[in-house]
């Protein structure tokens, strides 16, 4: 390990409502790999965002080889040297490898771009890392790994200095992994300062030097890799603190039915193998980290998604669910994490939202009963205490909690029994989020089964019954409330898969 | 004063057009037209009105469309009456001749907006025929010109101005039959004659190309040989022979483009004059007869030597047109006096003000070709 | 795998220029009258202003969006420049200039709406078609236009298109066009334009993260669209008599047709100018050979119609092998 390339002092961010940071220290050396870990929203991608410049912060300093700077924008982090390989990638599909490369600065022989030289260039660079792809691949036609390892090439051809790795292996395969590995390897002996956030645990101990942990925006700590074990790590991450008074003891009746048996569900590689029961009045918590399959689960299942294979038994009945109206008929109501895109239409009423489901049953002739839709709204707006001036009024303008309420009186209006609530409280703030959980209880007390999918730990301590932990689209474990802790949830969320 | 005035000519104009419905043709209605004056007579302040009449009177042309110089000549006829007779005048139309409903949204804007009299020239002949029922209904006169309306509400079109296209039609079928006369005599197979509408829902080109099509089977049946007429619905059943093509010598080819275009009415067109059996085309009107002479660009075969070239008919006129005649591309063409048709239209109306009596007026169709283009009763009516 | 995946592009392009051989033998065959030498000069004629749309829509369509403004732009502009040229006596090159100048500065109205207003193109370029419909009409004082026939003084740019050697006429036209194409299939393939324009409507967010000026190039597509809407103008003047307010409507539906019949993606980020010559080619050919074997009009419009929706579904079912 060499210098201190990089420092970030008592960085501090806030967002309205949210303390996103709270004077977070970091530093990275050179020819060092660098875990950043943390649960969901503990700040890890905000700390990056506010390091190349997406984010301002709003105290602090960042001091980049002895300087104080600050970049206002990627752009300029990238030509200082400062890179993130990003989750998500940023490649043009219908273009070649190398010209996705270069793209941006291109090289030309007067006006025509020179190909021929981008693809000799690329070729070098690959040689360099140690990759195997032809730089005259069209990208769209590689996979996901050989895109990511074009993204790897691409931020060290600005003359990387820092590199940050945002969940890189989210979607490799084992073999891709350790190619990667090769790489980050290959870069560290180039003296090159590496900045890997990873959910994985046994990744961070195969590749890592170092290991820093932030929790809520704070920073908890930082070890050296080789002198802690994992167990060590994930009291870190999930701290001592419980906020909510966790479920003690099941409400579920010993002897309630199984409503809903899912067995041997596949759909594509984040659903593997996925076997579960619900019962009646049942809240079934799904929990896992970012991209386990959870909503994945929870879409095949809705029949949003294709399934590969699997059988699905509603009150002990086969039933075939190759689309949302067939789930829908078998009183399957799925509420979205992303409310806005898939859970309502902003932009209508409260009362035309909750009747959407089940429009037909409003129908006069050609038209819709507008005084019966109404009426119906006003039932649900009382039962479930959705704050609003009126049924009339548009989405829109409630908060996100009334939000969630709208959607979960859309299928309840539909008669559905089985709920699947999805990142129910995302968004939401302290006293709506209460009012929600009082809510879900009430309807599993009423004898509606729910399935609920949360990143939130204290979340799912607080809530379910039974909870079912997920991990790259396999489910790896099923515990009862009585013996979950955070630790052994956890543990099974970052199990390693043989 | 101005007000009291218009009051007092559309009281005029709706007991007018009272009366005129209920006659049932336009010489029961002049009965009618002379007792305006009486009850112009039982108000004696409208009569003091009724002399400077001339300057407030306010007319409103619709006109089918602005694409061709043919109807620059119409506009400028109604100008020049307006300005003789010191009326105001105002002139619209579509884009497009094809754009019917454009036409009838103009047309009720104009009845809103209560002229002393509205001149039309219909795009369709059944679009516009609750239109008329309200400027009947609003006792707004209505003079048809270039086009009628032969269905229209009884009473609601005062006078029709048009060409007698029919009439027009068979001009160029005659014309086109006696030079062609020794060619078909003397043809060993059956021989085609083509003819281009730009449409089939207006009357002027539907009567035009009916009446080329009557005529021409007349003069070849006169002479002895069979007829048939092939190609669109709508002249194929209007004609009154529609003949059986197998065993006919002549065979009258009728095409109509889905689009009243330039280039849609060339590609008919060249479809036509590139079968080897075609001695004769006939354009219906000015955007078809070019279309006959757009294709002919590349195909070059019209001329005016019967036999070797096929031998072309246009209508209307236009620089390009004339051009054509000029150089011995285009055999001849029939023209009619938009100019005067124009002219005309306004003068009825003003004539309708005034409580006068009107009736159709049928304006001809005239044939020009080389020898004559220049002469002095000719030269006038081709616009450009 | 690449080797493959260029083939495929590759392949379109073959498929459709069969096609187009095919369309030729089934009219030759059907109709003795097809089989001429005039035949070929009329299809050229009435194609050239096609084509030339054709080339310029393809780089809307190539970033996801759409010109729909092209059809009613090329009369717009062509009456324009004959306007002056017929009634105010200006020289026909400086009449055509300004049909030009006209098409650019439309072209810029459309890439200012779309690539920095971020107005939906579909939107945007209907407004504009409206706009140029209601323009040229303005422009013309509604009437007809016709520049300057044949054998008249300024007739010159006809032969621009079409010159008579030895009593047989030549399309001319055509050897302009192929070097349009040429032309503008290197600046698809092989320069920034190009590259970024595909980037725009592949990724348009990698775009900006790679520190592209996208709004820059966003605008450049459609003032590159602008800019041969109105060189089809000149040769819509060119090839017919008279140039007719309020028309042009439809124009571009066939320019747009033939770009994706030629394999452009019909939601960005694929295609080839040569593609689109060759596309346009079928509708022109369905245009100017049905009519031999008799169709009527109406019919004619439905077929082609047909052929369009074939072409997309091609189009839909390429992608969704893709995605795979």
């Amino acid at each position: 390990m060499g210098e201190v390339i990089l420092e970030m002092k008592e960085i501090d961010k806030t967002f309205p409502g949210v303390h996103a940071l709270d004077h977070v220290n970091f530093e990275v050396r050179k020819g060092e790999v660098h875990a950043l870990m943390g649960e969901n929203g503990a700040g890890k991608s905000t700390l990056m965002k506010v390091l190349t410049g997406i984010y301002t912060k709003d105290s602090g300093s960042i001091i980049y080889e002895g300087k104080d700077i600050e970049f206002h924008g990627a752009r300029e982090a990238q030509d200082a040297g400062v890179v993130i390989v990003h989750q998500e990638l940023n490649m043009v599909g219908h273009l070649t490898v190398a010209q996705n490369i270069f793209i941006g600065r291109e090289f030309k022989k007067g006006i025509k771009i020179d190909d021929k030289k981008m693809n000799e260039e690329a070729k070098k660079l690959f040689d360099r890392l140690n990759i195997d792809i032809d730089p005259t691949a069209t990208m769209s036609d590689l996979t996901v790994g050989k895109q990511q390892m074009c993204e790897i090439a691409k931020a060290i051809s600005h003359e990387a200095k820092v590199i940050i790795f945002d969940e890189p292996s989210a979607a490799l395969t084992e073999s891709e992994i350790e190619d990667l590995f090769k790489i980050i390897r290959d870069l560290r002996e180039q003296q090159m300062a590496i900045v890997y956030i990873s959910h994985r645990m046994d990744e961070i101990k195969v590749i890592t030097d170092r290991v820093t942990v932030m929790r809520d925006g704070c920073y908890v700590g930082t070890l050296i890799t080789d002198e802690c074990t994992k167990d060590d790590i994930i009291n870190m991450m999930v701290g001592r603190v419980i906020y909510e008074e966790p479920k003690t003891k099941s409400m579920v009746a010993p002897d309630a039915p199984v409503v809903l048996k899912v067995e041997h569900l596949n759909a594509g590689k984040m659903v593997q193998d996925v076997s579960f029961e619900l019962r009646k009045g049942e809240i079934l918590g799904f929990s896992g980290l970012m991209g386990a399959g959870r909503t994945e689960t929870a879409r095949a299942i809705f029949g949003a998604d294709p399934k590969e294979s699997g059988d699905i038994y509603v009150n002990g009945e086969k039933v075939v669910i190759n689309s949302p109206q067939d789930a829908v008929k078998h009183g399957i109501g799925y509420l979205s994490e992303d409310r806005k895109r898939f859970g309502i239409v902003v932009q209508k009423s409260v009362a035309e939202n909750t009747t959407m489901a089940d429009l037909p049953n409003y129908i006069k002739g050609i038209f819709i009963n507008k005084k019966k839709e109404r009426e119906v709204a006003q039932k649900f707006v009382d039962s479930l205490n959705t704050k609003t001036p009126g049924v009339d009024q548009l989405v829109v303008n409630l908060s996100g909690g009334n939000q969630q309420k709208v959607v979960i009186a859309k299928w309840l209006c539909k008669n559905c029994d089985i709920l699947i609530f999805d990142e129910p409280t995302r968004g939401i703030d302290v006293g709506a989020k209460n009012e929600i959980y009082k809510l879900m209880n009430k309807l599993a007390a009423e004898g509606k089964s729910i399935i609920m999918i949360s990143s939130e730990m204290t979340e799912i301590l607080r809530m379910s019954d039974r909870v079912v932990v997920m991990c790259e689209g396999r489910k790896t474990g099923e515990i009862a409330i009585e013996e979950a802790t955070q630790e052994n949830i956890m543990n099974m969320a970052t199990r390693e898969i043989g | 004063m101005k007000k009291k005035l218009l009051a007092t000519l559309l009281g005029v104009a709706m007991v007018a057009s009272l009366l005129v419905g209920c006659g049932s043709s336009a010489e029961e209605a002049a009965p009618a037209a002379e007792a305006a004056p009486a009850a112009e007579a039982e108000a004696p302040a409208a009569e003091e009105a009724a002399a400077p009449a001339a300057g407030d009177l306010e007319f409103k042309i619709v006109v089918k469309s602005f694409q061709s110089s043919y109807w620059q000549a119409a506009v400028t006829g109604v100008n020049q009456a307006a300005e003789e007779l010191g009326v105001s005048v105002e002139c619209n139309g579509p884009n497009a001749e094809s754009d019917i409903a454009d036409q009838v949204n103009m047309l009720t804007n104009y009845i809103n907006a209560q002229p002393d009299g509205i001149g039309l020239a219909a795009c369709d002949q059944s679009a516009v025929l609750d239109a008329l029922q309200m400027a009947m209904d609003a006792g707004i006169p209505v003079v048809c010109f270039d086009s009628g309306v032969p269905d229209a509400p009884a009473g609601s079109v005062l006078s029709t101005i048009a060409t007698d296209n029919y009439g027009a039609g068979a001009t160029a079928a005659d014309n086109l039959y006696a030079a062609l006369k020794d060619t078909i005599a003397s043809a060993t197979a059956p021989v085609r004659i083509g003819e281009v509408n730009q449409e089939s829902t207006s009357e002027s080109i539907t009567q035009r190309g009916l009446g080329f099509i009557d005529k021409f089977t007349e003069l070849a049946k006169a002479d002895g040989y069979t007829v048939a007429v092939v190609g669109n619905e709508f002249y194929v059943n209007g004609a009154k022979d529609k003949g059986d093509e197998a065993s006919a010598n002549i065979i009258i080819e009728v095409a109509v483009p889905a689009q009243t275009t330039v280039e849609l009415c060339a590609t008919e067109a060249s479809a036509i004059m590139n079968k080897s059996d075609v001695i004769g085309m006939f354009g219906s009107n000015q955007v078809a007869a070019e279309g006959i002479l757009s294709a002919n660009e590349n195909l070059d075969v019209l001329g005016t030597e019967p036999g070797t070239k096929i031998l072309a008919a246009g209508f209307d006129a236009g620089s390009v047109i004339k051009q054509a005649i000029r150089d011995g591309k285009m055999f001849g063409a029939v023209t009619q006096s938009p100019l005067a048709m124009g002219k005309t239209t306004v003068e009825t109306l003003y004539a309708i003000a005034n409580g006068e009596t009107v009736s159709d007026i049928a304006t001809d169709g005239y044939w020009y070709d080389t020898t004559n283009m220049d002469s002095a009763d000719i030269a006038p009516n081709l616009y450009d | 795998m690449e080797i493959k995946k260029s083939k495929k592009i590759f392949k379109q392009e073959v498929i459709v220029f069969l096609v187009v051989i095919a369309l030729l033998l089934f009219f030759c065959l059907m109709s003795p009258d097809f089989r001429k030498y005039t035949t070929i000069l009329t299809i050229m004629d009435y194609s050239y202003y096609i084509v030339l749309m054709s080339i310029g829509v393809t780089f809307p369509l190539i970033t996801g969006g759409v010109d729909l403004s092209i059809g009613t732009g090329l009369i717009c502009y062509s009456l324009a420049g004959g306007y002056l040229v017929v009634h105010a006596g200006w020289p026909t090159g400086l009449g055509m200039l300004v049909s030009i100048l006209f098409g650019v500065a439309i072209g810029t109205l459309n890439g200012v709406l779309i690539g920095v207003m971020d107005l939906p193109p579909f939107l945007a370029t209907l407004c504009t078609c409206m706009i140029t419909r209601g323009l040229g009409s303005i422009c013309a004082k509604n009437f007809g236009v016709s520049w300057p026939t044949a054998g008249t003084p300024g007739s010159w740019f006809r032969s621009i298109f079409k010159i008579t050697v030895n009593g047989t006429k030549l399309p001319l036209g055509f050897v302009w066009v192929l070097m349009l194409v040429l032309i503008m299939n290197f600046v698809l393939k092989h320069t920034k334009m190009g590259r970024y324009t595909i980037a725009i409507g592949s990724n348009k967010e990698a775009a900006i993260l790679s520190g592209i000026n996208v709004k820059f190039y966003h605008i450049m597509a459609y003032v590159i669209s602008g800019f041969f809407a109105a060189l089809a103008s000149i040769a819509y003047s060119a090839v017919f008599a008279t140039v007719q307010p309020g028309t042009g409507a439809g124009f571009e539906l066939e320019a747009i047709g033939g770009a994706i019949v030629g394999g452009v993606s019909a939601t960005g980020g694929a295609g080839s100018i040569v593609g689109s010559l060759i596309g346009v080619f079928v509708i022109c050919l369905l245009k100017t050979g049905l009519p031999f074997i008799g169709l009527q009009a109406n019919w004619q419009q439905i077929v082609t119609g047909l052929v369009l929706i074939g072409a997309v579904m091609v189009d839909i079912i390429k992608r969704k092998r893709e995605k795979k």
